[in-house]
């Protein structure tokens, strides 16, 4: 631990060491699965991550008479990191409890404390583990006019340039020093770039710690008073996801339900809103550069579901073309005009053709029926068929319970007569709404085309049947 | 017991693969059936057959179908801006529904890529002519918005050009599509995404070391419009290589461990004005 502690503004190092008995580590590291644990340990123990994760090892030199002082340590320091990588790939291969991990972790190996590094490390697999832990929001990056000579600053700063053809560009390391430049001294934060296992997404964890110190003594100070314990709140985490090849940033909200347990302030909630705030106003500037400013755009679009998300804001064609529409975006049709063979078969259409075969043995219609045809349904009412011709019209292969796309808490509100309301609410709004239409109680063919949420966005006010407010599909 | 279980085994995994052969010839079978019947209904010759038959309206519509159908490809594949209408399913749809459909084809490859479309309908009451983009199907590096902003504004402005808003998306998606192309060429010119070829009997050779460290071992787009390039070599140098909207070189810089690295630069580039021309001078190299 460094003997002074002067304040700067430079940002925390990655190897910067918490103390191991600080609630925080016990809780980042806490929800894990001991599954989890174990891999992130062994992460921090590959060769790559091992200069900013160092365990705590028996030195060579007290062989002999050091030994005799670590006999009733029940977790013995190993003499190497290969020792240790063979050891929690034993405990990977074995059953136990998450406790022994934990505490292997905390008061043997990593007795010394664990670096901000593995802190988000293991904070991210938390986030891999659980998909659906933050909610984000998608946020448009558009640029700003550029003005000709600094006449007027609070008009340059307000005007979007529409006409704009230049696509707003990003680099990591560059971003990152320019955020930092933003970030007032007073505060103090940890960055940490990562890869998303799955999803083409980059990753950006911002740990915000309320102390000008960037020393270790900034983070001790939470541990011994009680006031200053919420410096090291969940909330003061913030996500930041940048899509690939898409103008877009996804940032995470904060927990603020989290804060009631560990927070113990009072105003702690506030507090660390303002200071995601300072993050997020500094998001624009750090993107933009000398006569190319950019502002971030709200899209009315958040939800828990990253790969959604992706859908809606990320590199491919569905941005601007969901619901029934999506048929237009999808990749997997061939559509070549070389291909005289085939005629085109919209899909209400292609019904009629598949009844028409119908005196063929099952087996062959298989590969011309649409995916929603279960082998029930063949004898199934004609008002059901026709519910679920049309919910294929509206919705396209959109809005499938089993599409992975749910975990939206979206809420709609449909005030059709003064006294008259629906809320439908629900892990999956969409995926509802279809199945409703596919049982034949909402009328597929005189519903809102919003409601088969081909807007793509979670909040929206609904006027002659239409989205307002969100003009041109996000053009 | 086993051996009886091991050639029951064996049985029915020659059953499976009959099974399998059986249905791939099916599948195959079907195919030609559709490309027989698709050009004998076309044909001149059996249209003037059916045209004096009885009972032959079901086939007649199905050839009118053919036709119509055979005249949009060859326009599709001609004139690659084509327009098409859709009804759009809300029932609360301004304009009654009605959309144009702008339809772009993009050929990368000696192939039809998947189309990309823009739909437009007339939302304003008023100015029942204006147009405004309802759905699209392009990808975000494709400045659709600016472009729409410039040829098709809201309203109070005067004048929309559909035409020359068609043509500027379609430049810049073709364009688009030929960075990538040129990035795949470039990647393909310097050995990348190949098995690495055994390097063994020439690790004693100074020169074969020396080809070797001075190696491409990336070449990656750095932004959604692949205009810049983050290029790497074996000995740790990195470089970024910008081009304009058609691939002409705009900067190219590269770092190795003593700052910039203008040998490297020269090496690659040699006088290159285009990114097509370093790749031929890759490929002629390698």
């Amino acid at each position: 631990m460094a003997r002074i502690s002067i304040p700067t503004s430079a940002r925390l190092p990655s190897s910067l060491r918490v103390d191991a008995s600080h609630p925080a580590v016990a809780k980042i590291l806490g929800h894990l699965s001991r599954a989890s644990l174990l891999s992130v340990a062994l992460d921090w123990l590959d060769e790559k991550n091992l200069p900013l994760a160092t365990p705590y090892l028996r030195r060579s030199s007290d062989q002999d008479g050091a030994d005799d002082d670590e006999d009733d340590d029940l977790n013995p320091p190993a003499r190497s990191p290969a020792e240790l990588q063979r050891l929690y790939s034993r405990l990977q291969a074995r059953k136990g409890s998450k406790r022994d991990v934990l505490d292997r972790i905390i008061e043997g190996d990593w007795r010394q404390g664990l670096s901000l590094y593995q802190l988000a490390m293991a904070d991210l697999q938390y986030l891999h583990d659980h998909p659906t832990s933050q909610k984000w929001s998608a946020y448009r990056i558009v640029p700003l006019k550029t003005q000709s000579a600094d006449l007027d600053q609070d008009d340059a700063q307000t005007a979007v340039d529409k006409e704009s053809l230049t696509i707003p560009r990003f680099h990591p390391s560059t971003f990152l020093k320019a955020l930092q430049a933003q970030v007032l001294p007073d505060v103090k934060a940890h960055y940490n770039f990562d890869r998303h296992k799955d999803l083409p997404l980059l990753l950006l964890r911002i740990f915000i710690l309320d102390s000008p110190y960037s020393t270790s003594l900034g983070l001790a100070n939470g541990s011994g008073q009680s006031t200053a314990g919420a410096s090291f709140d969940t909330s003061r985490t913030v996500y930041i996801a940048f899509p690939d090849a898409s103008p877009h940033i996804y940032i995470s909200k904060p927990q603020t339900l989290g804060t009631a347990g560990f927070g113990v302030g009072g105003g702690g909630g506030g507090e660390s809103k303002s200071l995601r705030n300072l993050i997020v106003e500094g998001i624009p500037k750090a993107l933009s550069r000398p006569r190319q400013r950019v502002t971030l755009k709200s899209t009315n679009l958040s939800t828990r579901n990253l790969a959604e998300i992706l859908d809606r804001r990320g590199a491919a064609r569905t941005n601007c073309a969901g619901g029934g529409w999506s048929i237009y975006a999808d990749e997997k049709a061939k559509d070549t005009p070389l291909d005289i063979v085939a005629l085109p078969t919209p899909p209400l259409s292609d019904r009629g053709s598949d009844e028409e075969n119908s005196n063929l043995p099952e087996t062959q219609q298989r590969p011309h029926k649409k995916r929603d045809l279960s082998p029930a349904s063949q004898g199934e009412e004609p008002a059901v068929k026709r519910a679920k011709v049309v919910a294929q019209a509206r919705f396209a292969d959109t809005a499938r319970p089993d599409d992975g796309k749910g975990e939206k808490s979206g809420e709609d509100e449909r005030g059709w007569r003064p006294n008259v309301r629906l809320t439908f609410h629900g892990p999956h709004v969409f995926a509802g709404v279809r199945q409703l239409v596919e049982c034949g109680i909402i009328d597929g063919e005189r519903m809102p085309g919003w409601m088969t949420g081909e807007e793509g966005v979670t909040v929206g006010a609904v006027r002659h049947g239409r989205i307002r407010g969100h003009k041109g599909s996000g053009v | 017991m086993e051996s009886e279980s091991v050639s029951a085994s064996a049985s029915t995994s020659a059953l499976d693969d009959e099974i399998e052969n059986l249905q791939a010839r099916v599948a195959s079978l079907k195919k030609q059936l559709r490309v027989q019947t698709s050009t004998l209904i076309a044909a001149p010759s059996t249209r003037e057959l059916l045209s004096g038959a009885p009972r032959a309206g079901k086939l007649l519509a199905q050839a009118a179908a053919q036709e119509a159908h055979n005249q949009q490809c060859l326009y599709r594949a001609c004139a690659s801006i084509t327009t098409f209408r859709v009804q759009d399913p809300d029932p609360n749809a301004v304009d009654g529904g009605a959309v144009l459909g702008l339809r772009v084809e993009v050929v990368s490859r000696a192939k039809f890529l998947r189309p990309y479309y823009v739909l437009l309908n007339r939302p304003y009451p008023n100015a029942s002519r204006h147009l405004r983009v309802h759905r699209h199907t392009v990808p975000p590096c494709i400045p659709l918005a600016g472009l729409a902003a410039r040829h098709l504004p809201p309203p109070p402005a005067p004048g929309q050009d559909l035409a020359r808003f068609a043509r500027s998306l379609r430049r810049d998606i073709v364009r688009y599509h030929h960075r990538l192309g040129v990035v795949a060429d470039l990647r393909k010119a310097a050995g990348l995404g190949r098995e690495k070829k055994g390097t063994a009997d020439d690790e004693g050779d100074e020169e074969e070391h020396e080809r070797q460290t001075q190696a491409l071992v990336g070449i990656n787009p750095a932004d959604a419009e692949a205009k810049q390039l983050s290029i790497e070599w074996a000995d740790g140098r990195t470089g970024r290589l910008v081009m304009g909207d058609d691939g002409e070189i705009l900067k190219f810089v590269a770092v190795g461990d003593n700052g910039r690295d203008r040998d490297a630069v020269r090496e690659l580039l040699g006088g290159a004005a285009w990114v097509d021309e370093v790749v031929e001078r890759l490929a002629s190299s390698g």
